[in-house]
């Protein structure tokens, strides 16, 4: 990533304009005083308890037979509260989803040139750009000619290759002590996840039980790197449990609804207390919700993690391309982080170019389509 | 003194949105509103807490108290528990949501100053 105010640039030394802090702080200061009003006057330690938490209270152990109200509240009660967060943690896995996946090729004509250039040429005016534009691309050309990046430059022979050069071997980051570590921590963190879960009448549920699987998830990820996690973190799979996942808390609810007349009502029959059956569908909607939370947040990381380096190249002139070049360009790997497609976009190309997309050893975070 | 809580989760909110107002880094401006999300989490918290009562769960009281005063009144609240609990996890995805916006604003702008994010502007 190109820091925006790295150090040396002469654009740091501007005098930052002072509307933003001055207005920001006016904004908060009058935000403070309405809070600090507003909770003076909310209920404190002493008040009893709001009438739907006694309700909830009283009927977890009779209509429920839940000794653990939290369970009966998330899953009961505000059931319905519920399964409107699912669907929202799903629209944002799906948005995440859809963000970060990388560019496809090009398949065929679209015509956006035709459709849009009028207006793209109007946001984005072609011509010279500004003296400031023109003095940052040199400097990071110069930049870019200074210190050629040590991945970027592919040696004659693989013994030849310059130190800091990325090894045949994806690099296993961590010791052996953390990883014998994660080996002996991995399957009881995994079991008191799926614990938390079953045993719906003690402290627990499907959000946290979720939370911890990503977690064992996010552990073998840092201790053993992407390949070894990569062959059970397939989006396809992890997509396809999601969706089961969410596709049982609709039936859940809707079985509620024509089995017992309202929506995510109790249609199964009660166990007695304290076993893994009681609860009645509090337990069907807790383990649909770790499905869905457990997958769908190990989606989303796992989507940030693996984000190409998806630059827009530069346009032939020097200026910055917008919407024009990306996709209509040859130009085999676009994840080259920003600074080389001056050079790219002419046929010719000088040799660096065809190093940078000859090269062997990528990453093997970053290849991941 | 719960006040106490209540001011101090009040003041880690207006942190936050100082944070996404008064910067231009994006990558701080996320900082600020995840430190928003975490004040509210403290609110509901400090909300349900009740002065020398117990944890919302109706297995094995503690002594001088049965099952039945329990369901009663002289537990946290159960309800702002909830609210709590689906909220860390929306809040994870959310800042995902955001955090990937940002990546593709830099990788397309090169850039994580809002303030060179031009077309975004008028």
């Amino acid at each position: 990533m190109t820091p925006a105010d790295g150090g040396a640039r002469p654009e740091a030394a501007e005098r930052e304009p002072l509307h933003r802090p001055r207005l920001g702080a006016a904004i908060v200061i009058g935000m403070a005083v309405a809070m600090t009003v507003a909770v003076a006057g909310i209920p404190r330690e002493h008040s009893p308890l709001p009438a739907v938490a006694r309700y909830a209270l009283a009927i977890a152990l009779p209509n429920w037979r839940l000794t653990e109200p939290v369970n009966e509240i998330v899953y009961g009660t505000r059931g319905f509260d519920t399964f409107g967060e699912t669907f929202l943690l799903l629209a944002a896995v799906v948005s995440v989803i859809v963000i970060t996946r990388s560019r496809e090729p090009r398949r065929g004509y679209f015509g956006e040139e035709t459709a849009a250039g009028r207006e793209r040429s109007e946001s984005d005016p072609a011509g010279p750009g500004d003296a400031t534009e023109d003095a940052a691309r040199r400097a990071e050309r110069r930049e870019q000619g200074d210190r050629p990046a040590v991945d970027q430059v592919a040696p004659r022979d693989r013994d030849q290759a310059a130190l800091g050069a990325p090894a045949p071997e994806t690099a296993d980051a961590m010791t052996v002590v953390v990883r014998t570590a994660i080996r002996v921590v991995l399957p009881i963190l995994a079991v008191a996840g799926l614990y938390l879960v079953a045993w719906g009448y003690a402290p627990g549920g499907g959000f946290p039980g979720g939370a911890v699987i990503m977690g064992v998830v996010l552990l073998v990820y840092a201790g053993f790197g992407r390949r070894r996690i990569g062959r059970a973190v397939r989006p396809a799979l992890l997509e396809g449990i999601e969706t089961a996942g969410a596709a049982a808390i609709i039936a859940t609810g809707l079985l509620g609804l024509l089995l017992r007349g309202s929506f995510s009502a109790n249609w199964l029959p009660l166990a007695a207390p304290q076993t893994i059956l009681s609860g009645g569908i509090v337990q069907l909607f807790s383990a649909s919700e770790l499905a869905e939370v457990g997958t769908g947040l190990t989606i989303a990381v796992f989507a940030l993690l693996a984000m190409r380096h998806d630059w827009t190249p530069d346009e032939p002139g020097g200026r910055a391309g917008h919407a024009s070049g990306p996709a209509g360009q040859p130009s085999g790997p676009a994840d080259e982080p920003g600074g080389h497609a001056d050079e790219r976009a002419g046929p010719a190309g000088d040799p660096r170019d065809a190093a940078g997309s000859a090269r062997p050893g990528r990453p093997a975070d970053r290849s991941r389509p | 003194m719960i006040l106490a809580n209540y001011l101090a989760s009040a003041a880690l909110f207006c942190i936050g949105l100082y944070a996404v107002l008064a910067r231009r880094n994006m990558i701080k401006m996320v900082m600020g509103l995840s430190l928003m999300e975490g004040s509210t989490y403290l609110f509901m918290i400090s909300l349900s807490y009740r002065a020398g009562s117990t944890a919302p769960v109706l297995l094995n009281p503690p002594p001088g108290q049965s099952t039945r005063t329990l369901a009663h009144g002289n537990v946290a609240d159960p309800v702002l528990q909830n609210f709590c609990l689906t909220a860390v996890v929306i809040g994870v995805a959310v800042t995902a949501v955001f955090l990937s916006v940002v990546v593709r604003i830099a990788q397309h702008y090169r850039t994580l100053d809002s303030d060179r994010v031009r077309e975004m502007r008028g």
